[in-house]
C-alpha cells in the first residue's frame, strides 16, 4: 500500500511519501514505520505534498512536527489534499506572484 | 574519533591549505584573478558592495581571512577605497599567519601589481605547503549547518539525518553553527526550549523577531520562500522552518552569535549549538559561518544544488530520493534512503558523521572536485536597521 508519513502523533496532516491519484487507499505511518491509520486521498496528492488525517474545520490549526503550520482557509475533510489553497500562515504570508514572465 | 588538519598559529585546525588572494573591493577583482591563476590551492575573493562597504563586510572578510582553512593571505587594493587593504590585513594578521598586501596604484598598474601579487604568493606557497597534516581530536571541529532548495523531504529526511550528526558531533566536543533567522519564524518555541538559559531564550527571538520585521515591512512584497519550495509541498513559513531547524540536532543553544555591524561573534572555545544571525540565502551564510570559524558546511537541499564555496568545503545531502537519481555527481549523501524506508534517520546520521570525518581529513567533496569557488557576502541595510530601530 502507498504510504504518508506523519511526524508526530498530534499532527493532523500526513506527507505523501509517493505520488497519490485520487481515490488511493494511503496508510499513514510514523517515523518509526509504524501504521497509524489508512486514510483515502479525495484528491490527487503529489509526492512531498500533504494531505488531511482528519477532518479540520476554517480557522482550525493545521498541525505537522507536532507545532502549528497555520491555519485552514476553508474547511478541509479527511483525505483532502492540502497546500496554499486551503492554509494560511498566522506568520507571513507569500506574495502572489514570485516572478512574472513575459506576456 | 579523530581526523587530520592543520594547526594553525593561533591553536585552530584548518581541514584546506587555502592560498587566499582578496580584493578589498570588486574594483581590484581582475587584478586578484588574474594574480591567483594557475597557482595551485589560490582562490580570489571579493565583495560587491563597493569600496566603501561598511563594517559588517569588513568584519566578514575579515573573519574570513582568519578562517583555519586559510594558510595565507594576499590583499589587493587599487589604492583609494574607504576600505583599504592594510587595514583588513592589519586585523588578519592578529591570527598569526602570513599576510601581506599590494596597491595597485603605489606599483604603477595592473602589470606591476600582477608580477608583484604571483612574487608574493608563490614565496607564501612554499610555506604554506610544506606543512603536513596532523591528528587532531574531533571537538577542534565547527560545523556549519545550512539548507537550500528545500521541499518537504528535507523536514522529513534531510534535516532530520544531518540533525543526528549535530548531536553526534556536539557529543564528541564539536560545534555546530546554523544560520537560518527567516527559516525559524514558527519556530521559536522548539528552539528557545533548548536554549542554555533565559539570555539565550531571550536572543534568539530578538535574532527571529528582527528578521521577521526585516522581511515583512508593510507595503514593500518580499520574497521569503521560492517556487521551488511552494512546488516541493511547503505551504507556509513555519512548515519550513519547522523542518529546517531539525538539521541543528536536539542538543542545547549554548548561544546566539551576533553579526552586526558592531561584530561578528566568532564561536568560542568549546562545543555546542550555536545559532548564528545573519542571512538565510546560502552562498553568503556560507561566508559568515567561515567568519565565525567553521571549517566546513553541510547543506541540506530537496531540490538540489550545485554550488559550493571558496572557503569552506561542504557536504550536500538530499533526502529527496528522485533528486539523487537525477543528480548523483552533485549529491554527496543520498538520504532518500530514509523516504524510501531503506535506511533509518539514524542510520543516515551516521554516514554523514564518517563523511564528515574524512573530509575533514582531505577528502574531496563532489562539488570540490567540481571545481566549485563561489563567494559572496552579505550585510543588512544600515537605513532599513535604522527606520525599524533594529540596531539596538
Amino acid at each position: 500500500m502507498k504510504r504518508a508519513l506523519m511526524m508526530n502523533t498530534k499532527d493532523n496532516v500526513a506527507t505523501a511519501l509517493e505520488d497519490f491519484d485520487k481515490r488511493t487507499l494511503v496508510s499513514v505511518i510514523l517515523p518509526s514505520q509504524e501504521v497509524l491509520k489508512e486514510v483515502t486521498t479525495k484528491q490527487a496528492v503529489p509526492f512531498g505534498h500533504k494531505l488531511a488525517t482528519i477532518g479540520i474545520k476554517r480557522g482550525d490549526k493545521v498541525i505537522k512536527y507536532g507545532e502549528v503550520i497555520g491555519n485552514a482557509s476553508q474547511d478541509i475533510e479527511h483525505g483532502d489534499y492540502v497546500h496554499v489553497h486551503n492554509v494560511k500562515s498566522n506568520r507571513m504570508q507569500m506574495p502572489e506572484i514570485w516572478y512574472r514572465e513575459e506576456e | 574519533m579523530k581526523f587530520y588538519g592543520y594547526e594553525r598559529p593561533d591553536g585552530s585546525v584548518g581541514i584546506r591549505n587555502i592560498l587566499l588572494v582578496m580584493a578589498a573591493a570588486d574594483c581590484s577583482e581582475p587584478v586578484a584573478r588574474m594574480i591567483a591563476e594557475g597557482i595551485d590551492g589560490a582562490f580570489a575573493v571579493t565583495q560587491h558592495y563597493g569600496c566603501i562597504p561598511g563594517q559588517m563586510i569588513a568584519n566578514t572578510l575579515i573573519g574570513v581571512g582568519e578562517n583555519p582553512n586559510v594558510a595565507a593571505v594576499l590583499l589587493v587594493e587599487m589604492g583609494c577605497e574607504g576600505m583599504p587593504a592594510h587595514a583588513l590585513g592589519k586585523m588578519i594578521k592578529r591570527s598569526g599567519k602570513p599576510v601581506e598586501w599590494i596597491s595597485i596604484q603605489e606599483l604603477g598598474g595592473t602589470h606591476n601589481a600582477v608580477i608583484k601579487g604571483k612574487q608574493i604568493l608563490k614565496e607564501m606557497s612554499e610555506k604554506v605547503f610544506g606543512l603536513k597534516r596532523k591528528e587532531f581530536d574531533v571537538s577542534k571541529l565547527v560545523v556549519g549547518v545550512k539548507c537550500g532548495g528545500s521541499d518537504t523531504s528535507s523536514g522529513l529526511a534531510g534535516n532530520p539525518a544531518v540533525g543526528v550528526l549535530s548531536d553526534m558531533l556536539v557529543d564528541a566536543g564539536g560545534a555546530v553553527i546554523m544560520m537560518e533567522p527567516i527559516e525559524a519564524v514558527g519556530a521559536e518555541e522548539p528552539l528557545a526550549a533548548r536554549a542554555l538559559n533565559e539570555e539565550v531564550k531571550k536572543k534568539i527571538y530578538k535574532m527571529i523577531g528582527d528578521e521577521e520585521k526585516r522581511w515583512s515591512v508593510p507595503g514593500a512584497q518580499m520574497e521569503f520562500m521560492c517556487k521551488g519550495n511552494v512546488e516541493g509541498g511547503l505551504t507556509t513559513i513555519e512548515e519550513k522552518s519547522l523542518g529546517a531547524i531539525h538539521k541543528s540536532g536536539n542538543r542545547t543553544i549554548v548561544d546566539v552569535l551576533e553579526n552586526t555591524d558592531r561584530r561578528l561573534e566568532k564561536v568560542p572555545k568549546g562545543g555546542g549549538v550555536y545559532l548564528q544571525d545573519g542571512t538565510h540565502m546560502e552562498p553568503m551564510a556560507m561566508s559568515f559561518m567561515a567568519a565565525a570559524g567553521a571549517q566546513m558546511v553541510i547543506f541540506v537541499t530537496g531540490c538540489g544544488g550545485t554550488f559550493g564555496h571558496a572557503i569552506v568545503p561542504f557536504i550536500k545531502v538530499t533526502g529527496n530520493p528522485e533528486t539523487y537519481l537525477r543528480m548523483p555527481y552533485d549529491m554527496d549523501i543520498n538520504a532518500g534512503t530514509i523516504i524510501t524506508g531503506e535506511e533509518s534517520v539514524d542510520s543516515v546520521g551516521r554516514r554523514i558523521f564518517e563523511e564528515v570525518i574524512k573530509v575533514a581529513s582531505g577528502k574531496a567533496t563532489l562539488g570540490e572536485t567540481l571545481g566549485y569557488d563561489n563567494f559572496s557576502v552579505f550585510r543588512t541595510d544600515p537605513r532599513l536597521e535604522a527606520l525599524l530601530n533594529l540596531n539596538k
